[in-house]
C-alpha cells in the first residue's frame, strides 16, 4: 500500500508537536533558574508567568494534540492496512488546530494570557487566547471521528474479527478524547469566552473549577494512552517477546477510559463549592483507575520476562540483564515504567483524601504531574519517534547511541528535577510562585533543593536538544543509504481469533461513561443553577 | 541470543510469569511502605491545622 500521504500527514503533525516541545524546554529551564533567585538579573514575575504559562500550554496541549493524531493516523493506516479516511479532512483538521495554536501564542507570548495552562477563572485571558484554544481542540475533534469512522469501516469489511489491537487502542483514546474535552469545552464557550469578549461581566468560579476538574484528570490518560500502546504493541516485538494477553490490552483500554472520566474531584478536594460526599466517591474512583495500570504494568513487564528468558537470562530476576537494553523502544519503557512508579506514588498521596491537604497547592504537585506526563508520557514519544522517523522519512536514525544517550539523560535530569521538588513540597514550599528568596530561614534552606533542581533542567534541556537533533539530522540527512522498513506490531502469546462485542467495540462503554458522568457530575454541576453563588468579575485582561 | 529448541522456547512463553510477580509485589510493599511513612512518619505529627 502506497502511504506516503499518510507518512506525510504524520510527520507534518509530529514536527509541529517537538517543535513545539524543544521551545517549551527552554522556557522550562528558564522557569527553574529565574524562580531559584540565584540570577538577579533574570528575576522578572510577569516575564516568568508568561513562561510558565506558555511552557504549560506547548507541553500540555501543543504537544500532545499534535503528536497523538499524528502517531493515531499512522497507527490506524498500518495496523487497519488502509488508507486513511478522508486525509482532506484529516489536513483539514491539522490547519484548525495549527490557526489555534498560533492565535493562543500571540497573547500567551506577550504576557497577555498568563493564566498558568489551567482554566481557572476569576483569572482571565485575553479573548484570542480562548478562541486560540478553542480551535486547537476543534482540530483534535476532527481526529477522533476519523479514527472511529476508520475502524467502523473496518469492523464492516471484516465482520466478527478482532479490530488490530494498536487500532484498538488508538480509537480508545479517541472516545476518551471526546469525552474528557467536553468539560473544559463547555466551560471556555459559555463562560470564558463570554467573560473574555466583555459578553458577561462575572463568572462563577466554582462552576468552572468543576467543569474542568471533569477535564483535568482524563486528560492525563489522553496524554498517556499512546505510552501504553507502545507498550503492548511495540515493545514486547522490539524485545523479542509477545503481548502476554490480546484480551486483557483490551481490558486495561477499556478500563481507563471508563475509570478515568468520573473521577476529577480529587483536584477540589480543598474546594468548597463540592460537598464531601462526591469527593469521597471521586476519590474511590481514583484509586480504581490505578488497576488498568497495574494491569498493564504486569503485562508488559511479563512480556519483558518472557523476552529475557528468551535471550537466557535465569532465576527469578536474571532475565532483567538479559534485556535489549541498547533498543531505544525498550529502554525508554523500563525507564519509563520506573517514573511511572514514582509518579504514581506521588499520585497515590495526592489521592488520599486527608493527606491531600499536607501537599496540595504545594511543589510536590508539579513534581509529580512531572514525572508523569514529561517523564513516562514523553519518554514513550520519544522512543515512538526513534522507531517511526526511520519509517516515515526512508533514511535510517542518525544516531542510534545518541538516542540512547538523549534517553538516559531525560531519565536523569527527571529524577534529579523532581525529586528536590517533592522534598521542597513537603517542606512547604507552596507552588506558582515566581520567586522564593525572602530571606527567611525557611526558605533558605530550600537553596540546596533549588540547585538540584536546575542541574536537572538544564539536564533535561541538553536532552531535549539531543533529540530533536537526531529526529532533524535523520530527516536531513543526504546520505544515500535508504530504510525499508515498516511498522512491526507485537502478536499475542494465544492468538485471538474472536472476541466478545464489548471487547471489540466503544458502544456500550459509551452508554456506561454517560451514566456513570450523570452519576457524578450531573448534581454537581446543576446545583449551580438552584442555589445562590457568589459570582467574580474577572481579573487579568 | 542463545540457541533454544522449539520446545524450550515453547516453555519460557507458556510458563508463568514468577519474576514479574515477585517484582510487582517488591513494587507493591515498598509503595505500602512509603505510602504508611508519609502518613505516619510526617502527615499525622504535623497535627491539626491551626
Amino acid at each position: 500500500m502506497n502511504d506516503a500521504e499518510e507518512k506525510k500527514l504524520a510527520l507534518s503533525h509530529m514536527w509541529i508537536a517537538f517543535g513545539a516541545f524543544l521551545i517549551a524546554s527552554f522556557m522550562g529551564a528558564y522557569q527553574v533558574l529565574e524562580r531559584s533567585g540565584f540570577l538577579p538579573i533574570i528575576e522578572s514575575s510577569r516575564v516568568y508567568f508568561a513562561s510558565v504559562s506558555s511552557h504549560g500550554v506547548l507541553m500540555a496541549y501543543v504537544l500532545t494534540v499534535f503528536f497523538i493524531p499524528g502517531f493515531g493516523y499512522y497507527t490506524a493506516t498500518t495496523s487497519l492496512k488502509q488508507p486513511v479516511w478522508n486525509i482532506k479532512l484529516a489536513w483539514a483538521g491539522f490547519g484548525v488546530s495549527l490557526l489555534g495554536t498560533v492565535l493562543a501564542a500571540i497573547p500567551l507570548l506577550t504576557g497577555s494570557a498568563s493564566v498558568l495552562y489551567t482554566f481557572y477563572p476569576p483569572i482571565q485571558a485575553h479573548s484570542l487566547f480562548y478562541v486560540g484554544a478553542t480551535l486547537l481542540l476543534a482540530g483534535s475533534w476532527v481526529w477522533c471521528w476519523i479514527m472511529i469512522v476508520m475502524m467502523g469501516q473496518w469492523k464492516q469489511a471484516n465482520p466478527g474479527q478482532p479490530v488490530p489491537l494498536a487500532m484498538f487502542a488508538t480509537v480508545s483514546n479517541a472516545v476518551l478524547w471526546l469525552w474528557t474535552s467536553v468539560g473544559v469545552a463547555l466551560e471556555v464557550l459559555f463562560q470564558l469566552i463570554p467573560l473574555a469578549f466583555g459578553w458577561m461581566d462575572t463568572v462563577d468560579p466554582g462552576l468552572a473549577r468543576t467543569l474542568f476538574a471533569w477535564t483535568l484528570h482524563p486528560i492525563v490518560y489522553f496524554w498517556l494512552i499512546p505510552a501504553y500502546t507502545a507498550f503492548y504493541v511495540f515493545v514486547p516485538k522490539q524485545a523479542g517477546s509477545y503481548i502476554l494477553s490480546d484480551e486483557l490490552a483490551r481490558v486495561s483500554f477499556i478500563v481507563l477510559v471508563v475509570f478515568s472520566l468520573p473521577i476529577g474531584f480529587h483536584h477540589l478536594y480543598m474546594d468548597p463549592e463540592q460537598a464531601k460526599g462526591w469527593k469521597l466517591l471521586h476519590g474511590i474512583g481514583t484509586f480504581i483507575v490505578t488497576l488498568p495500570t497495574l494491569l498493564t504494568g504486569f503485562a508488559v513487564i511479563a512480556s519483558l520476562e518472557i523476552a529475557g528468558k528468551l535471550r537466557g537470562g535465569k532465576g527469578l530476576f536474571g532475565w532483567i540483564g538479559a534485556l535489549p537494553w541498547r533498543n531505544p523502544m525498550v529502554l525508554a519503557m523500563i525507564l519509563g515504567l520506573m517514573m511511572l512508579m514514582l509518579g504514581g506514588f506521588g499520585g497515590i498521596v495526592n489521592a488520599s483524601y486527608a493527606m491531600n491537604a499536607m501537599i496540595h497547592n504545594t511543589a510536590w504537585v508539579p513534581g509529580h504531574f512531572h514525572l508523569i506526563f514529561a517523564g513516562t508520557t514523553v519518554i514513550m514519544y520519544f522512543a515512538i519517534a526513534y522507531y517511526l522517523w526511520p519509517i516515515l522519512t526512508g533514511k535510517p536514525l542518525f544516531s542510534q547511541n545518541m538516542a540512547l544517550l538523549q534517553l538516559w539523560t531525560w531519565f536523569i535530569g527527571m529524577v534529579v528535577l523532581s525529586t528536590p521538588w517533592h522534598i521542597l513540597g513537603l517542606l512547604g514550599q507552596p507552588r506558582r510562585i515566581s520567586s522564593v528568596q525572602y530571606n527567611s530561614p525557611l526558605t533558605l534552606a530550600w537553596d540546596t533543593f533549588e540547585l538540584a533542581m536546575i542541574v536537572g533542567g538544564l539536564i533535561m534541556l541538553g536532552s531535549a536538544c539531543l533529540f530533536v537533533y537526531n529526529l532533524a539530522k535523520t530527516q536531513l540527512n543526504s546520505t544515500t543509504e535508504t530504510y525499508k522498513g515498516e511498522v512491526e506490531y507485537a502478536e499475542p502469546i494465544y492468538p485471538v481469533a474472536r472476541l466478545p462485542e464489548f471487547l471489540n467495540d466503544f458502544k456500550i462503554w459509551n452508554w456506561v461513561i454517560a451514566a456513570a458522568m450523570l452519576i457524578s457530575f450531573g448534581y454537581p454541576i446543576l446545583q449551580f443553577f438552584f442555589m445562590d453563588t457568589f459570582e467574580s468579575s474577572g481579573w487579568g485582561y | 541470543m542463545t540457541q533454544l529448541s522449539e520446545e524450550e522456547r515453547e516453555k519460557i512463553i507458556k510458563s508463568p510469569p514468577v519474576g514479574t510477580w515477585a517484582l510487582m509485589l517488591m513494587v507493591g510493599a515498598g509503595m505500602v511502605a512509603a505510602w504508611l511513612f508519609l502518613y505516619y512518619g510526617v502527615f499525622l505529627p504535623r497535627g491539626a491545622i491551626d
